[in-house]
């Protein structure tokens, strides 16, 4: 059985971003394929695109040089296109049986026996009459598989099947996907994990900000070879002029943190130290999802630790919420403007409200002092050149640019001491990740510090003093920046080490 | 080829014009509704929706069962509008009656202008407590509070069964599954002499009042907007999730207490079995009517309040059960729903693409 998949010139664009932009790859079967990319980079759209979730605004797909229409999962299923995703959909109160059996045609008997043969060949062991809801993380996955091998599918997708396994049940996966594969069943794998795509998988495509950017062999590759290829391999040369911080006044210190996650989903953290002087930029590299997310809230006071595990300009803050910390003169920005950092639906002025805390004098014994907000907002709209005047505007209207401006302003305005930043130029356009950087730099040059969380390379080695990278929920040794080069910081991105 | 596309900005207006488009399609459909049952649609309609309120009784009807719809619906507006589904308005209202109706009877045979006070702030303080019952549950054990909340409703409507009929039923009631008549100073100052409206329609206009100062001039406010649009924000500008959940809980079933303790002292004058024709649940369509703002809930109230009395008309002379009040209930939130998706959505008509055919 020869399967030959083939998409052709798939793009797909939402309001104010390409997702695929002329996507264009092929597979063949007996081959186990990695698409890899850093979030947002377009794998999960054109996964949703050939498992018929999401139609392509332009462009094809082949399967055995027959162009096919998938307007639905069913059309995919029809095609024998099989799909595991990242988070399971399964029924967890009833059995695995029921669950198989929920969207089969089959005969009870007919299935069980069908079952049992996958169970027997691949030698998985689920028990099919237990409710799902006691099943592994690992054994939930195979439920999945096998709902799709019921269909004999002709090509199986994972998406980052590996986030939620424990080492032992991604080795068992990989050892069944590799069965799998001889079987004739074309795999694609979607991951932003480097050693797994090398140990896996037979070629690698690679794409960026919606484009495939390379298409090789994995035996040609290299950790470090495919994170520069991930993250952007030009990078630039200007840098900021480094300070040698070694006399100035440390303003945080972060020692001996350990954060564990309820959600499997989530990034554990472990023993993290860090430390930040006055003035500082520290740079924190890395492929998302690699505790990012779970270091920027506990820096922000999402998250709540220890108290004496943070320490801020000498007071601990590790219990204090997001509101009191601001008290102490820290300001963050988080990585999703859309959806966290400010709400669409409220006005500019609403939306600048809410950097609250004692001092700022927003609200003075419980009532709104909208008269206060609104001079503070048209303060920050003409001091960060957002472009307009109308606090009233709702935010929604705002291009990403402006309403990043509006945060960083917001952030920015009461003159905090530290400002936590994740990712503040993803997606923007060059005129608004220039004026965001210089911003970034002028803070740094007026004595304030600040913490920079980016998956983007470029932007660290030009802003910050001294990087370090997380991988897997641990923090590298920080280097000064001027040390650093790409290569060290592919390899350590990849979980390699350098002396 | 049709499309339906997400509209990127709801005008303000429109977006207070959709329910009263909702209330014509209820009129529309309640008219086909009695056409289909042989009678004259445009009659039939005239009898449920201006007969009732043709006479100042009428009038005065209206606004007695407005004022506990407004009040509840109030209250739920601070739960809806920060994502708490609290559905069990109607059981903290019935506890309330339970708690309001305990201390009358306590206070039977007191003269006194204390009486009253006593009586309603107690009744609120009795609807307070059971709705912080869900919001505990919630906070705490990350229960589920739409269960919670709509399964008390059955516990306190089996508990008000318990006590009129046991240990707090009339002795001298022939066995009636009711308390004494409260007291003259346990009860709500009547205003018009021969109309039953009472002096509860004040405590509803100042709690609206209250609600609008509350809701858009003062940080609970703000907290409670900011998350209802987005928790993750919430979480991010620092506001005390889980204060803020039990807050709104707590005034909601205060509300929903006024509103029991408002009947049991104004127009029922006792505690009985039934003391709501199901306030607190159709309060809840009251509250989407009026779009969850203070004045709109106001004018849901008026609308919501008709429907109640138009049954009651309907049923005397077109002779159909009183039960067609909830039809038209029914119709209100269908029709609103309906006319939500036109709201947020768009449909677009497009040509046939050549590729599709």
């Amino acid at each position: 059985m020869n399967t030959k998949l083939k998409v052709s010139e798939i793009s797909k664009i939402y309001p104010g971003c390409i997702a695929n932009d002329k996507v264009s790859l092929e597979f063949g079967s007996g081959k186990i394929y990695a698409l890899l990319g850093e979030n947002g980079a377009g794998k999960s759209t054109l996964v949703k695109i050939l498992s018929g979730v999401v139609k392509p605004d332009e462009g094809e797909v082949f399967l055995n040089n027959e162009s096919i229409k998938l307007n639905s999962p069913l059309d995919a299923k029809k095609n024998n296109i099989g799909m595991v995703f990242q988070h399971f959909n399964l029924f967890e109160t009833l059995s695995v049986f029921e669950n198989l059996s929920i969207d089969s045609d089959k005969k009870d008997e007919e299935l069980r026996e069908l079952v049992n043969d996958i169970l027997k060949k691949y030698n998985f062991k689920i028990d099919l009459d237990i409710p799902v809801l006691n099943l592994s993380a690992g054994q939930k996955q195979k439920v999945e598989i096998i709902r799709c091998l019921i269909r004999n599918p002709k090509v199986l997708i994972m998406d980052e099947p590996t986030s939620v396994l424990t080492e032992q049940e991604t080795d068992d996966l990989f050892i069944s996907l590799k069965q799998f594969s001889k079987d004739g069943i074309l795999i694609i794998y979607i991951t932003h994990k480097l050693k797994e795509v090398l140990s896996l998988c037979d070629e690698v495509a690679v794409m960026r900000k919606g484009k495939v950017v390379s298409v090789s062999n994995t035996i040609d590759e290299k950790i470090e070879s495919l994170a520069n290829k991930m993250v952007g391999e030009n990078l630039n040369t200007i840098k900021k002029k480094i300070n040698n911080f070694k006399n100035s006044e440390e303003i945080l210190k972060i020692s001996n943190l350990n954060f564990k996650s309820d959600d499997p989903y989530e990034t554990n953290l472990n023993n993290l130290n860090l430390s930040l002087k006055k003035g500082e930029c520290l740079g924190i590299a890395g492929i998302s999802g690699n505790g990012q997310n779970e270091l920027f809230q506990i820096l922000s006071g999402e998250i709540i630790t220890e108290g004496t595990s943070i320490m801020f300009r000498n007071k601990e803050i590790g219990k204090l919420n997001p509101r009191e910390r601001r008290e102490y003169l820290m300001a963050f920005s988080p990585e999703d403007r859309i959806s966290q950092a400010a709400v669409p639906e409220l006005k500019i002025y609403e939306n600048v409200a809410l950097n609250n805390f004692k001092s700022s004098n927003f609200f003075e014994k419980g009532l709104v002092n909208e008269k206060k907000i609104k001079e503070h907002s048209k303060k920050i709209l003409s001091n960060f050149s957002v472009n307009t005047d109308n606090v009233e505007l709702k935010s929604q209207f705002l291009s990403g640019g402006n309403l990043q401006k509006l945060i960083i302003g917001r952030e920015l305005i009461t003159s905090p001491e530290l400002l936590v930043c994740f990712n503040p130029t993803w997606g923007l356009d060059v005129g608004a990740i220039n004026y965001i950087h210089e911003t970034l730099i002028q803070i740094n040059e007026q004595g304030k510090s600040s913490i920079l969380i980016s998956t983007d390379n470029d932007e660290l080695l030009k802003l910050s003093d001294r990087i370090c990278v997380i991988y897997k929920g641990k923090l590298s040794k920080i280097m000064n920046a001027d040390t650093v080069t790409a290569e060290k910081l592919g390899i350590l991105m990849g979980g390699g080490s350098i002396d | 080829m049709i499309k339906v596309e997400k509209r990127n900005d709801i005008s303000r207006s429109i977006y207070f014009l959709t329910p009263v488009l909702a209330i014509f399609l209820t009129l529309f459909g309640g008219g086909i509704i009695f056409f289909i049952l042989g009678f004259n649609p445009i009659e039939a309609l005239k009898f449920f929706f201006i007969t009732p309120i043709s006479d100042l009784y009428g009038l005065s009807e209206l606004l007695v069962k407005a004022t506990p719809l407004c009040l509840i619906a109030i209250g739920l507006s601070f739960c809806f509008k920060s994502n708490n589904w609290n559905i069990g308005a109607e059981g903290q209202l019935i506890f309330g009656g339970i708690v309001g109706g305990g201390v009358a009877l306590l206070f039977y045979n007191h003269d006194g202008f204390y009486v009253l006070p006593i009586i309603i702030l107690s009744g609120a303080f009795g609807g307070m407590l059971f709705a912080m019952i869900p919001a505990i549950l919630k906070t705490y054990f990350n229960t589920n509070e739409i269960l919670v909340s709509l399964m008390l409703v059955y516990v306190a409507k089996l508990l008000l069964d318990y006590l009129v009929v046991g240990p707090w039923s009339n002795p001298e009631g022939f066995n009636f599954p009711e308390t004494r008549q409260f007291s003259e100073s346990a009860r709500m100052p009547i205003l018009f002499d021969g109309l039953r409206i009472h002096a509860g329609i004040f405590i509803t206009l100042i709690t609206v009042f209250l609600s609008w100062l509350i809701l858009y001039k003062t940080y609970l406010g703000f907290q409670i907007k900011v998350s209802g649009l987005s928790l993750k924000t919430a979480k991010y500008a620092g506001f005390k999730g889980k204060t803020m959940i039990i807050i709104v809980f707590m005034i909601s079933g205060a509300c929903a207490g006024l509103a029991g303790v408002g009947e049991i002292t104004g127009p029922i004058g006792q505690l009985h079995r039934n003391i709501s024709p199901d306030y607190g649940f159709t309060a809840i369509i009251v509250a989407f009517l009026g779009r969850l703002n203070p004045i709109g809930i106001i004018f849901a109230s008026l609308i919501v309040a008709l429907t109640y009395l138009g049954a009651e008309t309907a049923q005397i002379f077109l002779q159909v059960p009183k039960y067609t009040g909830q039809v038209f209930q029914g119709m209100i939130l269908f029709f609103l729903l309906g006319s939500d998706y036109l709201l947020f959505f768009k449909i677009k008509f497009l040509g046939l693409k050549k590729n599709e055919l």
